[in-house]
């Protein structure tokens, strides 16, 4: 540790800079002592040194007395999506009410459909986990319907019942707790299902996340954020 | 590559805005800044709230880091503890008591002594053990759990002016000692 220059006999308790520099250190001034001391330093190149000397030691210290604890896996994609992705509209918060009604008539197509019974060209999907995107208001009249199959890393979704708006496409998107929507592709506007491959670092996530379908201009939507309106939304949970 | 090195350079790429290094430096060092928040507030919601907080800074503030003069964990555990103790102190959270029985004057090493005996021979772990137990508890609490002096006071018993000249006291003695 660096000298002090103002340093020497100090009285055991009285104002030794190098023990305000450790109080500085650890938090336990006042603020108005904070601030004193701040102004000090700020004049005083040895004094900064001897807070950053502390810092140092008593890090070593935090160091071998803390264990790692792994905080929750999805906690890095909470602090990517709030700096990277700042500019997405909080879309989901008006999804979520309509994305846990239940279609009972189009589950039961959609269990036809996802066993190969109407659409054996996908049956390369074993289902493990499914969907039901409820309509939303704007998106009246719609009926799609996904399955992942997470050992192949895909998504099969069918569109059951309605169709993009004239020059617009359907985009699909993976909601996971408060993160901002990941687009997961267009979905394909001549056919009724459309295999869309997973990026492998969602399939943590997909238990419990929420699919949502927006209206986009072709090509899907531009900024990596829904741009049209939220069509359709539903839980994924296990099949 | 030393793991020093490593983190100081994920650090100077986030510091150029890579997103793929400060995923690498999330992944390398986040759970033992979460082990920090957890020490100081004691709650997971709470922790990771705070580690949120901490890793905005450091996307934000990496540019920093090169002229602070820290090495590269002291600038993360100072970062997090800070924090960890600022959201501490709003929440108004009671300190733990302390059980007078660990004050007690006592020339057999403590708990924590032995436990530092085992750990790595750190110039600060040498010199904790120099200290009284009870003393070397008090400056522990006071920087491990971001006690403040009021806390410790209240935690304690002790009238709030002793308390603060008995950690004054021994932040001399770990200084004296570090020097030499």
């Amino acid at each position: 540790m660096s000298e002090h220059s103002s340093s020497g006999p100090q009285r055991p308790d009285g104002d030794d800079p190098r023990v305000t520099a450790a109080e500085f250190a650890m938090g336990l001034l006042s603020d108005a002592e904070a601030r004193a001391f701040e102004a000090r330093m700020a004049e005083d190149r040895a004094l900064y040194d001897e807070v950053v000397a502390w810092q140092e030691h008593l890090a070593d210290l935090m160091l071998d007395e803390v264990d790692a604890v792994a905080p929750s896996p999805q906690l890095r994609k909470r602090i990517e999506a709030r700096l990277f992705r700042s500019d997405a509209p909080p879309f989901w918060k008006q999804i979520l009410p309509y994305g846990f009604g239940g279609a009972a008539a189009a589950l039961v197509l959609w269990l036809a459909v996802s066993s190969g019974l109407v659409n054996p060209d996908e049956d390369a999907i074993e289902a493990d986990l499914v969907a039901e995107l409820a309509p939303t208001p704007e998106g009246e009249g719609l009926v799609i319907n996904a399955a992942v199959d997470t050992d192949l890393g895909a998504v099969q979704v069918v569109r059951v019942a309605g169709d993009a708006p004239e020059n617009r496409v359907f985009e699909l998107w993976l909601i996971a707790g408060e993160a901002a929507p990941v687009s997961l592709g267009v979905l394909d506007d001549a056919a009724d299902s459309t295999v869309i491959t997973l990026p492998q670092d969602v399939m943590a996530e997909l238990p419990g996340a929420v699919l949502a379908v927006s209206d986009e201009p072709p090509g899907g939507s531009p900024t990596g954020a829904p741009t049209g309106s939220v069509l359709a939304a539903g839980p994924l949970t296990a099949s | 590559m030393t793991p020093q090195e490593e983190v100081e350079n994920l650090i100077a790429r986030v510091a150029m805005g890579d997103r793929t290094a400060f995923a690498r430096l999330y992944d390398r060092t986040s759970a033992k800044l979460f082990g920090v928040c957890l020490r100081v507030l004691n709650d997971r919601a709470e922790a990771e709230e705070v580690l949120q907080e901490v890793f905005v800074t450091v996307w934000n503030r990496a540019d920093s880091y090169r002229i602070n003069g820290y090495s590269p964990m002291t600038w993360l555990i100072t970062i997090t503890r800070n924090r960890a103790v600022d959201r501490r102190r709003a929440l108004r959270q009671p300190p733990e008591p302390i059980d007078t029985a660990d004050l007690l004057p006592d020339s057999t090493p403590g708990p924590e002594a032995t436990v530092m005996a085992q750990s790595e021979t750190r110039r600060i772990n040498a010199c904790f053990d120099e200290l009284p137990r009870a003393r070397a508890h008090l400056v522990r609490r006071a920087y491990l759990d971001g006690d403040s002096y009021a806390d410790l006071a209240e935690a304690t018993g002790i009238n709030l002016n002793t308390l603060r000249t008995w950690l004054r006291r021994s932040l001399i003695a770990l200084r004296e000692c570090l020097s030499r």
